[in-house]
This record gives structure tokens, C-alpha cells and sequence, in this order.
């Protein structure tokens, strides 16, 4: 690292985001901003059923050159997903549907115009001849008793079944204490604010597809859309400029984008879509629909001795480029013994095709479903044992002394004091206070509760990870140039995309850790696959950690260089030479990077021999060991229901995290809020409701509830800090924690609640109806 | 189909803009297509998520449930407007200072809304501005860190007035 003392830019410092000042003055630029002249809308016809056999379509007289179908596509790839995982079965998932549709809102054609207007226009004037088949929608039918078969060769509506176990579960079978629960997270959307959108031109200069797209993953998608368009990757160049949020949903490829592109190559004009909101309700990645039965088996003072559990999640229709849905239940079932000791564990997991749309990667992946499981399964022990399920929560978890620790589901924990996150979120919310009020009758006619759950979070992973996964492809390292203009400023080109985690701003402060260069001297540029090296982009938790590493990497190249250069001009050896304030140093003097980079481009006359000109460096970063490292935290919520009309309100609401060192505190406390906003949308609020036709009835934000200022209280964030041992600068990862634990501890904080009549809260979201439903099944009641 | 047409003249960010445009053009997509004030953004397109937020006639109303020809005679600012009078410029620096946005996609219609709290200049709590706040989605922040910019702002505004 630079010798300097100032920690005022650096690693650790809670530096304001360099984006900002765009954003606020409203000259981000989104896809839907870009304007190139002569472009034209697509709007889609979208199929009006869940499923049936697709016949003609009927387009007006004279309006055959404005409408593609998938007979109008023959240099289209149909996108074909095939993990390395046994048994799972691969479908062509044509962008345009050729002979069955198998969603409402799949794309049947697309129609062109002048304005989005005009293309609409003519998509209501067409036609689609559909025989209607079965529907199917719960994906527990769909695999048990199905109607219909969404992809007939494969004999059955299950992508793959796998079975993940360790330990000995039929050795605990006789346990003292046996709890069985059911529990369903339903269906969501992603819903950034920005929708998909995506705009293609050929640029006949430059004899490139040069495609603007709102993606988190700019060149897996060149990678993505080279495969499927047959177009060779330096014909292809994508540009993912401001992206207004992506949270997974922008991290697949979708058939909208490769008929756009296939379209601007056929027509040599400039194609845009942009995607409405009942599109994306209807046709973008959907969540989450994970249905649980959790078995576990307890000694009497409630420590677990195994968990036996099958999991079913709907996938719908198609699997999506490049993983497909397989790792939704794998991910899951490996997490389902939480942060806890627990020896014994199998789960049979199904993941299963259904009449909806397909199943995405939405912040938390798979973990804010294994979390509600297991987070409610400890509760419903503790409470079978008579306990406070804070004390058996803390009594069942991997304590500090035992770290490093394999769980039972294959997950390296690195290290942290899991049991003091949970003390500490417990006192944050005033936990014994709300024990010793609930005694009494609340004094406002409502029923209060208190609820915790803890969770871990694997970010960072490397190959290792992706490899047991079985994924196609393995996001196992990032990438970076550093690159020092001949004035000393030094712009950042990173393979990863930042759409509201300010890497923008996080970047600089690491390369400013390595070289003392000023913030205000750097330029972090990404989303551009002409500018930056290959990379994978954002997602996973990694980008802090995998670029940021791969930033520090080229920048200590840089740096190597311009000692060199600067102990011969400061007569001294390159270890003598220290940076600090923008300057190399000695102890007989100093010369300014600028002064530096100006011989290295300008002045070769003033380089030591052996010393090639120009400073770049280009440099990939992978964690020392592969498995990840692990962030973990403890949420505590405390509600008051309503029991005559079952309104919750959150109260109080504390998050008590360890992600290791922290490169920027203020922007940390940002992505936890966030994330918790998500899962209380999750956990109250949010669901992709579909009727038993497989008819979306959740298709405008009237119907489709996010949660507002009103919904979501100030969030209270307690740190600890566990630096990881093996990522650079102690690092970790933390995007996606802060969803994971609300639909568990508001559950929890339910039950809580309700614990004199034994209601349960295990399906979300708790909406009023479902929160009078558990009031009116109680045991108690 | 769009065979109807009008002209209309209205006041934008303070100079006079006449346009020819289609009857069901709505304001937003004129404002963003035809003069380029691509601040203001599509959401959702049907008046919840209040990215398309502009000022008209000193009143905030969504964009996108309006039509380019009812705004005829209007006057009209955006969040370009609002940036290049100052008006804002101390609740964008709290947005700054308090990291109150981060993809930045709801931001321009959060400033616009947050602004006609501001100009009330009447002290407010938390809930109070929560609830002026609530008909404007942020999917990023979780609203906390909104909240802090514009409760700040206020309190600053308000000791400067006394």
C-alpha cells in the first residue's frame, strides 16, 4: 500500500459517491435517454395465455415488413442452458415462440414503428391463433400431477431433482423433539425503477453491432448475444450506461434483447425496446416461490441435531441464459442449516417448469427462502421446548472458537462471532423491554411481537464455488487497466458494472489506497465492453471484493513502475521510495506522479534503463481461496398487528453485520437499508399473484405493492467488523444480506406476537388477509 | 391511431417552447423526446412510482398521466429547471452528504417532490415527510437516507429564516 497517513480518501473512508452529481442534476443517462436519429420502437405481441399451441399469426395487410416472427429470424440462435449438472434437462427457449407459447407474456412477435405509439398500435391490430392447453401454476402439482407437460420430450415438468445431504439424518430419527413445518415464499418481481431496455445500431464505421442495454453484466452479454445472434464477439460491442437498479433482474439474457439486436442487423436501422411496467410484471425474471417442509429434530433444550427438509421451487417456462434456474435450490438447500451446528441434514429439492415466467437471480439468491426455513424452523423448536428462541438461537449456532467451520451443507464459514450479532441486535430493539411489556395488554389495542433471524452470506466466490455448482460458466476472478494519462491522473477500466453501489466512487478510493492519487484525479469507467477488459459484471456480492482487488493488483503494477522511475531521478533505491499526497518520496526528496507520468509519455529521455514507457496495467484479481468469504448478520423486528383488521407495522427494526473491513461505511449502511427495504417488501408487501389459469393478476404497481417511505421504518445498524483472511484488504461482500433476513424475522416477530394462541406466520407476504388467516387457524384461537 | 395533432405553446424551465405535437403524446415523453429533458423518467408509466415528477404551473404532477396539449399554456419545470435556478442546490448536497441516492433513477422526481415540502418552509417530522414522500418509489435506499437529506434541508432552511 502507499505510505500514506491520510485515510481521508482511502480504503475506510466514507468518502461522498463521485456519480452523485449527475444523478441529481438529472443528467444520468439511462438506455431510454440515449437518442440516435431514426430509431425505432418495438413493441411485442405477447401471448394472452399461460400456455397452448401457437398457430398462425394474423398481420394486416401491408404491415408484413413492420412485424417480425420467429419464422422472420433464421439467424437466431434459440437460447439452450446446460449446466454441468447431472439430470438436468436443457429446452430451446426460442426468443420469438415457434409452436407453443408457455407463459402469459411471452413474446410472439414484434412490431416495429416510428414511436412506441405507432409500434403498439400495430401489435393490438395483430393476431394470434392460440389453442389453449392446461395451465399449470403451482409447481408441487406440476411435478406430482400434472395436467400437462410444458416441454413435452422431457417426459415429466422437473428441470432436475437433486438431493443434497450430510451427515446421517436417519440417526437422529428418534429425537425427544420433532418439528414439522410448511413454508411457502411466494413469487415477486425484481422491479428496479428503470425497466429493461435495450437499443441496437450497426455502425457502419466501425463494422459493429454497437448495443446500448441496461444490464448489470455488459460482457457476458456480448459473450451471451454473439452466441445467439451468430455475430463474432469484435463485431459486437455493448454499452450498459447509468442502469437504473438491477438487483439480479438485469443479469440474465433476454429474448426482448436478442430480437431487438437480431432486428437493427436485418433492418440496419437503430431498434430500441423499452420495456413498460405490466411488461416487466408480466415478462421480466421473476423470484423467489420457494415451498419448504422442514423436519428437525431437537434434543429438549432444543439444540438441533438434524434437519430433513424437501424443497420445491417454481421455475417457470423457460431456464434463462447462462445458468438456467438450477442454482435457486442447490443454493438453498445448502444453506438451509443457516449459521447454525447443526451435524445432520438432507434435503430433497425439486426445481420445477410451470405456466409463469422464468425464474431469475434476485438479490439474496435462494438464501432469503433457506433463511425464512430454517430462521422459523429455530423459533417453532424453541417454542416446542419451551425456550426463548433468542437463547436457542444463540445455543444452536457455530460459535467464534469454532471457526473456521464447514457447515453440514458444504459452506465454508472464514470466521466472525455469529451469537454476539445476535445479543447485540436483540438489545438494539430493547428485546427483554418488549418481554416484560408483553405481559400486559398493548396499550393501543395492538399486538406486539418480537422476532430475530440470522443468516450468512457467501460473497466473493471464486472458481471453486461456481465449479461444485456446476454453473456453465465461472465467475471466478475480476479484471482492471490502470491506466495514468501523461497529466497523472488515472482513469480505472473495470470489466463490473456499478448501478448504485458506487463503485464509481469505492474504485477510486482503492486505487487511491495503492498510488495516494486524489479521488478527484481518477475516473473509474465500466460499461463498455470496447474500453474495459473482460469482465463479468455485478452480481454475486463480488464487485467490491473481485475488482476492487483486481484495481489494487494493476495500480501495485503502477506503482512497482514509477518507483523505478522515481528512485533514479531521486537517487535512491526503489524501496526507499514511498507514495504519499500524489507524490513519490524519499528521504531526500519528492517528485509529483504527475512529473513521473509525464517522462513516462512524454520524456523517455528520463527513464532508468530497463524502464518501458507508459503507465498500464492490466490486471486480474481472484481471492486467495475460492469458497467465498462469509458475511453474516442478525435483524431484529418488533411489530404491532392490528388483530381485527391484521395490519402490521414495524415498529423497530436493527441489523447487526459483520462484512470485514469496510471500504467506504457510509455507502455499506446504504446497501444494507436498501436491502432490508427489499425484504420487507418481500416479507409484507410484495407478490406476483397468478389465478389458476396462470393469468398474472399483478401487472401495474396498483396491484403489485412496493413498499413506500410510509412502509419502512429508520433502520438501526450495529457493525462488527471480522477482517476476511484471505481477500485483499480484509474484505468481504455485502450487496445482498440486507434482503435475506426480513421475511424471516418479521415471520418471526409474527409468531411472537401470537405465541398464547399458536399462530404461525410461514407463507408470505404476511398480508392483512394472511395474518387473519394464522389468527383464525391457530391452535388456540 | 395518432391523426390528430395541435400545436401548443408552453413555458418550459423558463423560455417559450411551440410544438406541433400528437394529441396523445403525454407531457413526459415531450418534455424527454421532443426537448430533451431526459431528467425526468418512466417509471411505471400509469402515476405510482413518481419518476416522472414535474412542476407545473408550481404544482408536482406526474408526467405520465398527463397529455403534452392539457400542459398548453403551462409552465413547466423539470429537475433541470429546478438544478439550473438553485433552488435545490442545498437538498442535492444533503443528497450527497447523506448518500440519499444510489442508481439515481427515482432521484430526479424525489428532488421535485421533496422541493414543494421544502418551500412550505413549515417545520415537519419524520412521519410528516414520510408521508409527502410516499407517493415516490425508491427501490434502492430504503427512503431512510431520503428522509435524513430532506429533514436536514428543512432544518437548515428553517434556522436560516429565523
Amino acid at each position: 500500500m502507499a505510505n500514506s497517513e491520510d485515510k481521508g480518501f482511502g480504503v475506510g473512508a466514507a468518502l461522498p459517491r463521485k456519480e452523485d452529481k449527475r444523478l441529481l442534476r438529472g443528467k444520468g443517462m439511462y438506455v431510454a435517454d440515449v437518442d440516435i436519429p431514426g430509431t425505432l420502437d418495438v413493441a411485442f405481441l405477447r401471448s394472452a395465455h399461460a400456455h397452448g399451441r401457437l398457430g398462425g399469426i394474423e398481420i394486416p395487410e401491408g404491415m408484413e415488413d413492420r412485424v417480425y416472427t420467429a419464422a422472420d429470424l433464421t439467424r437466431v440462435n434459440p437460447v439452450r442452458v446446460e449446466p454441468s449438472v447431472p439430470g438436468f434437462k436443457p429446452a430451446d427457449h426460442h426468443p420469438l415462440a415457434t409452436d407453443k407459447v408457455r407463459f402469459a407474456g411471452e413474446c410472439i412477435a414484434a412490431c416495429l414503428g416510428a414511436n412506441r405509439a405507432e409500434a403498439e398500435d400495430l401489435a393490438d391490430a395483430l393476431i394470434a391463433d392460440i389453442e389453449e392447453l392446461p395451465a399449470l401454476h403451482d409447481p408441487v402439482a406440476a411435478r406430482e400431477d400434472p395436467p400437462a407437460l410444458l416441454h413435452e420430450e422431457w417426459g415429466d415438468n422437473v428441470y432436475v431433482q437433486l438431493d443434497i445431504s450430510g451427515g446421517d439424518i436417519d440417526s437422529v430419527r428418534d429425537a425427544p423433539i420433532v418439528v414439522t413445518r410448511d413454508y411457502r415464499m411466494n413469487r415477486q418481481s425484481i422491479a428496479p425503477l428503470e425497466p429493461r431496455a435495450v437499443l441496437a445500431h450497426w455502425d457502419a464505421r466501425a463494422e459493429e453491432l454497437v448495443v446500448y442495454l441496461s444490464t448489470q453484466i455488459p460482457h457476458l452479454m456480448r459473450t451471451g448475444l454473439s452466441q445467439m445472434l451468430n455475430l463474432p464477439s469484435h463485431q459486437l460491442r455493448i454499452i450498459a450506461p447509468d442502469v437504473g437498479g438491477g438487483f439480479g433482474g438485469k443479469a440474465r439474457l433476454m429474448p426482448e434483447e436478442i430480437v431487438v439486436c437480431a432486428i437493427a442487423l436485418d433492418t440496419g436501422k437503430p431498434v430500441r425496446w423499452l420495456e413498460d411496467r405490466r411488461e416487466h410484471l408480466m415478462a421480466a425474471p421473476q423470484a423467489r416461490e420457494h415451498i419448504y417442509r422442514v423436519t428437525a429434530y431437537a434434543d429438549s433444550d432444543g439444540i438441533i441435531q438434524g434437519i430433513d427438509a424437501e424443497l420445491t421451487v417454481n421455475a417457470g417456462a423457460y431456464a434463462l441464459w447462462h445458468s438456467g434456474p438450477f442454482m435457486e435450490t442447490g443454493m438453498a438447500a445448502r444453506n438451509l442449516t443457516g449459521p447454525y451446528h447443526i451435524e445432520n441434514m438432507r434435503c430433497r429439492t425439486w426445481t420445477v417448469a410451470t405456466n409463469k415466467p422464468p425464474l431469475g437471480v434476485y438479490r439474496g439468491v435462494a438464501r432469503p427462502g433457506a433463511c425464512f426455513a430454517i430462521e422459523r424452523t429455530i423459533d417453532a423448536v424453541a417454542r416446542a421446548v419451551g425456550r426463548d428462541p433468542l437463547d436457542v438461537r444463540m445455543a444452536n449456532m457455530v460459535p467464534a472458537e469454532q471457526m473456521p467451520y464447514e457447515a453440514v451443507g458444504g459452506m465454508k464459514f472464514d470466521n466472525g462471532d455469529y451469537p454476539e450479532s445476535v445479543r447485540r441486535a436483540a438489545e438494539m430493539v430493547g428485546y427483554d423491554d418488549i418481554r416484560a411489556q408483553q405481559g400486559g395488554t398493548a396499550v393501543d389495542g395492538r399486538v406486539w411481537g418480537v422476532g430475530l433471524s440470522s443468516y450468512t452470506e457467501q460473497t466473493a466466490h471464486g472458481a471453486a464455488e461456481w465449479t461444485r455448482r456446476g454453473s456453465p460458466i465461472i465467475p471466478g476472478y475480476e479484471s482492471a487497466t490502470a491506466r495514468i494519462n501523461p497529466d497523472g491522473t488515472l482513469v480505472l477500466l473495470v470489466g463490473i458494472h456499478s448501478h448504485g453501489q458506487g463503485m464509481e466512487t469505492t474504485l477510486a478510493q482503492v486505487a487511491h489506497e495503492e498510488l495516494s492519487i486524489h479521488p478527484d484525479a481518477i475516473t473509474v469507467k465500466f460499461g463498455d465492453t470496447a474500453i474495459s477488459p473482460f469482465g463479468f459484471g455485478t452480481f454475486a456480492s463480488r464487485s467490491m471484493v473481485m475488482s476492487g482487488g483486481a484495481v489494487s493488483n494493476a495500480c501495485i503494477v503502477l506503482r512497482e513502475k514509477l518507483a523505478a522511475i522515481a528512485a533514479h531521478h531521486l537517487q535512491c533505491t526503489t524501496e526507499q521510495v514511498r507514495f504519499a499526497d500524489g507524490e513519490a518520496q524519499s528521504d531526500g526528496g519528492s517528485i509529483p506522479i504527475a512529473e513521473l507520468a509525464r517522462i513516462a509519455h512524454l520524456r523517455q529521455d528520463g527513464l532508468p534503463d530497463g524502464v518501458d514507457p507508459t503507465l498500464d496495467a492490466t490486471a486480474t484479481y481472484e481471492p486467495d481461496e475460492s469458497t467465498g468469504v462469509f458475511s453474516y448478520a442478525t435483524h431484529a423486528a418488533v411489530v404491532a398487528v392490528d388483530p381485527h383488521s391484521g395490519a402490521v407495522e414495524l415498529v423497530d427494526y436493527a441489523v447487526v453485520e459483520d462484512c470485514g473491513n469496510v471500504v467506504n461505511p457510509m455507502i455499506v449502511d446504504g446497501q444494507i437499508v436498501g436491502g432490508v427495504a427489499q425484504g420487507i417488501g418481500t416479507a409484507l408487501y410484495e407478490e406476483s399473484v397468478y389465478d389458476t389459469n396462470g393469468q398474472p393478476l399483478s401487472t401495474t404497481f396498483a396491484d403489485y405493492l412496493l413498499p413506500g417511505a410510509t412502509e419502512i421504518p429508520d433502520i438501526k445498524i450495529g457493525h462488527m467488523v471480522t477482517p476476511a483472511t484471505f481477500t485483499r484488504f480484509g474484505l468481504k461482500g455485502m450487496g445482498e444480506g440486507g434482503a435475506i433476513a426480513p421475511p424471516a424475522a418479521i415471520g418471526n416477530a409474527l409468531s411472537d406476537a401470537f405465541a398464547a394462541i399458536g399462530a404461525e406466520f410461514n407463507e408470505t407476504p404476511y398480508t392483512p388477509r394472511r395474518v387473519l388467516d394464522a389468527l383464525e387457524r391457530a391452535p388456540k384461537a | 391511431m395518432s391523426d390528430e395533432t395541435k400545436t401548443i405553446t408552453l413555458t418550459v424551465n423558463g423560455e417559450s417552447v411551440t410544438k406541433l405535437v400528437d394529441a396523445r403524446t403525454h407531457l413526459v415523453d415531450f418534455l424527454r423526446g421532443e426537448l430533451g429533458l431526459t431528467g425526468s423518467h418512466l417509471g411505471c408509466e400509469h402515476g405510482i412510482c413518481g419518476a416522472c415528477s414535474v412542476r407545473l404551473d408550481g404544482d408536482v404532477v406526474r408526467g405520465c398521466l398527463m397529455l403534452a396539449i392539457q400542459a398548453d399554456g403551462a409552465s413547466i419545470e423539470t429537475v433541470e429547471g429546478l438544478t439550473a435556478s438553485g433552488e435545490v442546490a442545498d437538498l442535492q448536497e444533503n443528497f450527497v452528504e447523506r448518500d440519499a441516492l444510489q442508481c439515481g433513477f427515482c432521484t430526479p422526481g424525489m428532488l421535485i417532490t421533496a422541493a414543494e415540502l421544502l418551500r412550505e418552509a413549515a417545520p415537519k417530522t419524520r412521519e410528516e415527510i414520510r408521508e409527502f414522500l410516499s407517493g415516490n418509489y425508491c427501490r434502492c435506499t430504503g427512503y431512510h437516507a431520503i428522509v435524513d437529506a430532506v429533514e436536514t434541508t428543512l432544518t437548515q432552511r428553517l434556522e436560516k429564516s429565523s
